[in-house]
């Protein structure tokens, strides 16, 4: 049987979904070229201000665990783990992403829009799903039990 | 369903005749992909055929264009990244799945990439795309 992976080539894209409209000073965004380090970047800012628009939602990369490097229970338990965790995060992000667009006009925890922090661990990766699929508690921005503060 | 991104096989074969210094063209044109539900990027995604039964917008600013910037970069030894930037501006509602990085020539998708959900835009709202390829040796 044949595994077949692309390791060679590693991609990621990340999208950020912003207004068009300056939120303070209601004026249309402009296109803007800048270097950030060595790096030629773009982005849309207000003439006015230098705002960027309202950010309605983030959407993030998120790479797959790589294969296990040795057949010891030790390297396969790490790689179901961290396969777990990538389905855990996925699905957070997933939801997040909805969640944010579905209230692009209404008041939400900024951390749905950016997606950070993101959850570290499976255990805070599950607490984030939970936490975003209660009404009440994803109002909150109260975490008791975790540093993450998902 | 999770975000997903790939350098189709068209890409790679794109990329194979490039270092062949045969008929082909470097990286140049980005597009969005119109799909009422989230789509997940495949390998054998073309340009004429883009994953599930996602297609390419072809009006509201969210058409086929030049990419903003395009440059280079280092990610584990010098000069293995490819980077791309891009800002998308509607100019009605519409929804986006994903994108595709093409050719010069506008007949091969490089990359393909499906987001973590589907972005219902509205006209003036913007789209930034920031995205990068690594061909990895470390891997």
């Amino acid at each position: 049987m044949a595994v077949q992976t692309r390791n060679l080539f590693v991609t990621s894209v990340n999208a950020d979904h912003r207004e068009g409209i300056c939120e303070k000073c209601k004026i249309p965004l402009v296109k803007e070229f800048y270097m950030d380090g060595k790096r030629k970047r773009v982005r849309m800012v207000c003439p006015e201000c230098g705002g960027l628009g309202r950010l309605i939602s983030r959407s993030v990369s998120i790479q797959p665990p790589s294969p296990p490097q040795c057949v010891k229970f030790s390297c396969l338990f790490k790689f179901t783990l961290d396969t777990l965790f990538c389905a855990l995060l996925s699905s957070y992000h997933s939801r997040r992403v909805s969640y944010a667009e579905k209230n692009r006009h209404k008041e939400i925890l900024e951390r749905y829009r950016t997606g950070n922090p993101s959850p570290t661990s499976i255990i805070e990766a599950i607490h984030a799903n939970i936490k975003l699929s209660c009404p009440v508690c994803r109002k909150y921005n109260v975490n008791l039990f975790l540093n993450g503060g998902n | 369903m999770a975000q997903s991104q790939t350098v189709t096989d068209t890409g790679i074969a794109e990329l194979i005749l490039l270092w062949r210094e045969e008929l082909a063209t470097g990286m140049e044109s980005i597009v969005c992909l119109d799909m009422a539900t989230p789509c997940t990027a495949a390998v054998g995604s073309t340009f004429a055929d883009p994953a599930d039964t996602a297609i390419h917008h072809t009006d509201s600013g969210l058409l086929l264009a030049a990419i903003d910037t395009v440059g280079g970069d280092t990610t584990n030894t010098a000069g293995d990244t490819i980077t791309f930037d891009h800002v998308f501006t509607a100019t009605a509602t519409k929804n986006v799945a994903g994108i595709h990085v093409c050719n010069n020539d506008d007949d091969v998708a490089f990359i393909e990439c499906c987001f973590n959900a589907v972005i219902p835009v509205e006209n003036t709202d913007t789209i930034t795309i920031d995205g990068q390829s690594t061909i990895d040796q470390a891997a």
